[in-house]
């Protein structure tokens, strides 16, 4: 095996060292991860120097086995930086539960992330659970209210939860609704103007946020699954069914099965996708269902029955529900008496949620 | 070579006495095995002859200790005629003594009874010398009178007392004089009575007859389920030709008329010890014994019981449960009387199947079952045996158990009259007919309106998983319930039972997780055909999943005071098949 010898190269040399023992390494094929978990900020830049081979690259970015910045997976894809700038950091449940804020490439803004450490990564990699919080939350909400520390920590569970759209991009009407626009990116890549450069949330959860993770945190890159809470809910269902075997276990609270038949999905899509219903079923679990081919599913949902907005014919579980006993899609739809809408409610039934995901994730 | 014994010197050879103090002088001894050849090239020569000096001298070893040995045998036979001879000296010399005693006894006793009889006589005649010496004096006393009154010169006075005085005179003239002897002078001599005397003399040269022989008590293990090995020693020096053992069983209760005595039965043998055959199992006999030689028959031995061992337990196969750290074994007695105790024998079988030669014992179990701590994944085979004081039976057949899952059956007796259980014991049918009068459930602990049974799980609180194979069509109810779970009332419904129920309405599967009337409400659109039951005792749930999905239905959180048993019921007709012995698939007890 060899050995490689890390070194920060800074024209300003920095105080804090990286530390060998924080830094993971594993050699695949030619790729090369690494992460940093050490308290330090601000390390944006790596030189890595490789003895006894010198790593060529194609893009020309290295050169006589010294590579600089970091890698990417394939070297032809554009030059991202992976660079995460740590918020918080608190000891919880014998884990970390952090925040870290980013440069997104796909929303073309400083995003924030929460995610939570297990005890056991600490020496071990550990799969991930992506969380989808929902209409007018931050990823402050769920690691403050909805209890899931003390199960992921006890199911070594790397619990992901981004923010709930872009932020501060200064695009008109942004912060008008509630339920459209700030706080409300509904999980879709929009097509229609001014929403289409920032609001592609579906691209970010699915594809950017995910290589992030694995680039900085001592992940099982193919252990993931997903879930979340209303419009998060949703978001969950729809990347489940979109992606087929990506997720190895999907789960919901009081998600919005039916968009296209519900005022807030009509006005989301509409908003967002434009006036061709068409182009709204690509984002709508239901009408997903019902097409749906791949590897089995197991879906957990919970629905508390005193939920005002099941009563408002928002969330529409049944149709979910006809169109997978229709299609043999295994579903539990658990309804709560009692319970509604609030995070007491995800709070009440996270560690069921967390041990489902954990008997996939942990298989 | 001669031996000091007691001051007389005995020569223990003798040449001429025996054949085999001859012994032939050994062969070949002209050739000198001594003689050095010079001839050193002659090899062949010198090993011949160091082989026949080899072979000359183990023979005459040979020869040595035969001869030892032959010196040892005489030396015991000699031995023995001493002791035997000193025997028959104390018994001689006793038997003489008790003659001369009896002897002198009699002779004392006819000695005094001459002395009493001269006594006797002599006294006789005493008296009679008195009385003569009395009539005497009398007669003189008269003629005295008689002469003095003659002598009286008063005629008058005279005359008055004559009369009297003649009158007397004349009485003792007619009195006759005894003058005969009261007694004989000769003394009689009755013969004397010496038979026994005569018998003991006789005796001195017969052998007695033997003393009572003492019978061993009963030996550990030497009783088989229909024979008994009996021993008995004699602790003197009697002759013995052959002894008699008597048998004959002891009865539990006296029987009612008191007069149909168990039969005696008898077995005559040489030796001291004997074996009786053809008994019941479990069954005590009473034993004696006597030993007879020409003289006659010894007193009987004292008796002595003993007891046949029991037959060999019946181990109730579908009764036996077994999860993956226990099983519970019960079976059958074998036996018609009670036995003392039972003894569980298991080993291991290796993975090939041969089983392994360790077999490890539970001794004094008291009743018919046993609850065995085993190690999981493992396969076992359990025998029983039965123990009385006779020892213990031969083995039961064995029952094999895997302690890989929990393995159960159903518990017959709590089905519902309309339930039929298949032969292999694992699949329940309601069937659509009618039911018959004579089917009503006359069983205490069978379910009455719920067409419903238990299964036996073993009592141990750990963790237990089982399948349940049911159709499309079929109504059913799952779960657990307690032991005492009303049989009158449907599952589910009251506190002592936890089910999940499967309800088919126009073709929509509805399903409830029932305890104490109440369900939550939940939708499951796959309908589930194996369903996988988790019960786990330490942290009081009991879960539901649908196996081919491997998707987790529902939990119940319910702290079981009780042990519980698996229940199952039909709610219409059509059956379902229970699935166990299974290990628990990872994600039930996560």
């Amino acid at each position: 095996m060899n050995i490689f010898n890390i070194s920060k190269a800074h024209k300003k040399p920095l105080h804090a060292h990286v530390e060998q023992n924080l830094l993971n390494l594993s050699l695949l094929n030619t790729d090369i991860y690494w992460s940093n978990i050490s308290t330090a900020s601000c390390v944006s830049d790596y030189v890595i120097t490789l003895t006894p081979t010198s790593l060529d690259c194609a893009d020309g970015c290295c050169s006589g086995g010294e590579v600089s910045g970091s890698l990417a997976r394939n070297c032809d894809s554009p030059r991202s930086r992976m660079a995460l700038t740590q918020v918080s950091s608190n000891k919880c449940a014998g884990g970390f539960q952090k925040v870290f804020e980013h440069e997104s490439v796909e929303l073309k803004c400083k995003m924030k992330f929460a995610v939570y450490l297990p005890p056991k990564a600490e020496t071990d990699k550990c799969p991930v659970l992506y969380w989808l919080s929902g209409l007018t939350c931050t990823e402050q909400n769920f690691i403050t209210k909805a209890g899931s520390q003390l199960p992921a920590a006890e199911h070594g569970l790397i619990i992901v939860a981004p923010d709930t759209s872009p932020r501060g991009c200064g695009i008109e009407g942004e912060d008008e609704s509630w339920d459209f626009g700030t706080g409300a990116g509904f999980y879709v890549d929009a097509t229609q103007e001014p929403w289409k450069t920032n609001y592609r949330m579906y691209s970010y959860v699915t594809e950017e946020l995910p290589k992030l993770i694995n680039a900085n945190f001592p992940t099982v890159p193919d252990r993931i699954s997903i879930s979340g809470h209303s419009m998060g809910g949703h978001g969950a269902l729809i990347c489940a069914l979109k992606n087929p075997g990506r997720y190895k276990a999907v789960s919901a609270f009081v998600p919005i099965c039916n968009p296209v038949q519900c005022p807030w999905g009509q006005k989301a899509f509409g908003g967002y996708l434009g006036s061709d219903r068409s182009t709204w079923e690509a984002y709508d679990a239901t009408v997903l269902a019902a097409a749906y081919s791949g590897p089995q599913l197991d879906i957990l949902i919970d629905q508390g029955r005193d939920d005002q907005f099941l009563s408002a014919s928002q969330l529409l579980p049944d149709n979910l529900i006809a169109v997978c006993s229709e299609k043999k899609i295994p579903v539990v739809f658990r309804l709560q008496p009692g319970y509604d809408h609030s995070y007491f409610f995800i709070y009440s039934f996270m560690s069921d949620h967390i041990k489902h995901h954990a008997k996939y994730l942990n298989a | 070579m001669e031996a000091n014994r007691g001051g007389r010197t005995f020569q223990r050879f003798s040449v001429n006495t025996n054949e085999s103090l001859h012994f032939e002088p050994c062969e070949d001894t002209s050739s000198s095995p001594t003689g050095i050849e010079h001839d050193e090239d002659n090899v062949f020569m010198k090993e011949e002859n160091e082989s026949e000096m080899t072979s000359i001298r183990n023979r005459l070893q040979g020869k040595v200790a035969e001869m030892e040995n032959f010196a040892g045998h005489l030396e015991e036979i000699f031995l023995t005629v001493e002791e035997n001879f000193g025997r028959q000296e104390q018994h001689l010399e006793q038997h003489y003594n008790d003659v001369l005693q009896t002897l002198s006894q009699r002779h004392s006793e006819r000695a005094a009874g001459l002395l009493e009889e001269k006594k006797s006589k002599m006294e006789a005649l005493y008296s009679q010398l008195l009385s003569c010496g009395q009539a005497l004096d009398a007669s003189k006393e008269l003629i005295e009178t008689a002469q003095e009154i003659y002598r009286t010169p008063d005629k008058r006075v005279f005359l008055k007392t004559v009369i009297p005085i003649i009158k007397r005179i004349e009485m003792f003239a007619k009195e006759k004089v005894e003058l005969t002897l009261s007694t004989k002078l000769e003394f009689e001599t009755p013969p004397a009575d010496l038979s026994d005397v005569k018998t003991m003399m006789d005796s001195i040269n017969a052998v007695p007859a033997p003393s009572a022989p003492v019978i061993n008590p009963q030996m550990s293990n030497s009783a088989t389920q229909t024979s008994l090995r009996v021993c008995w020693s004699l602790f003197s020096d009697d002759t013995v030709e052959y002894y008699d053992l008597y048998y004959r069983p002891v009865l539990e209760d006296t029987p009612a008329d008191g007069f149909c005595e168990p039969h005696v039965s008898t077995v005559k043998v040489k030796e001291t010890h004997c074996t009786v055959t053809d008994l019941l199992p479990n069954a005590q006999y009473e034993l004696w014994v006597t030993a007879t030689n020409t003289t006659g028959i010894s007193p009987a031995s004292e008796k002595a019981l003993y007891m046949t061992v029991p037959s060999p337990p019946v181990i109730k196969q579908r009764e036996c449960t077994s999860c993956p750290d226990a099983a519970l074994i019960r079976w059958e007695s074998g036996n018609t009387n009670p036995v003392d105790s039972y003894t569980v024998e298991l080993s291991e079988m290796d993975t090939d199947g041969t089983q392994s030669t360790v077999t490890e014992s539970i001794v004094a179990v008291p009743t018919c079952q046993c609850l065995i701590q085993l190690l999981s994944g493992r396969r076992y085979l359990i025998s029983v045996r039965a123990v009385n004081v006779g020892g213990p039976s031969d083995k039961s057949d064995p029952v094999y158990i895997s302690t890989s899952g929990t393995f159960f059956y159903f518990l017959e007796e709590t089905a519902h009259p309309c339930l039929a259980i298949s032969e292999d014991g694992f699949t329940i049918f309601y069937g659509d007919e009618e039911l018959p009068i004579s089917a009503i459930a006359l069983d205490d602990s069978a379910f009455t309106r719920c067409v419903a049974i238990l299964g036996d799980l073993i009592p141990v609180r750990a963790r237990h998983y089982w399948e349940v194979e049911v159709d499309e069509g079929t109504e059913f109810r799952i779960g657990v319930a307690y032991e005492d779970t009303e049989r009158n009332s449907y599952l589910g419904v009251n506190a002592s039972s936890w089910c999940m129920r499967h309800i088919l309405s126009s073709s929509r599967h509805k399903y409830e997780f029932l305890h104490n009337g109440w369900s939550p409400d939940l939708r499951i659109t796959v309908h589930p055909v194996r369903i996988g039951v988790a019960l786990d005792y330490d942290r009081g749930t009991l879960s539901f999943f649908n196996v081919n999905l491997e998707q987790h239905l529902h939990t119940f959180q319910c702290h079981f005071r009780n042990y519980v048993q698996p229940c199952f019921s039909l709610d219409n007709p059509g059956s379902l098949t229970v699935h166990n012995a299974i290990e628990a698939p990872e994600y039930t007890f996560i």
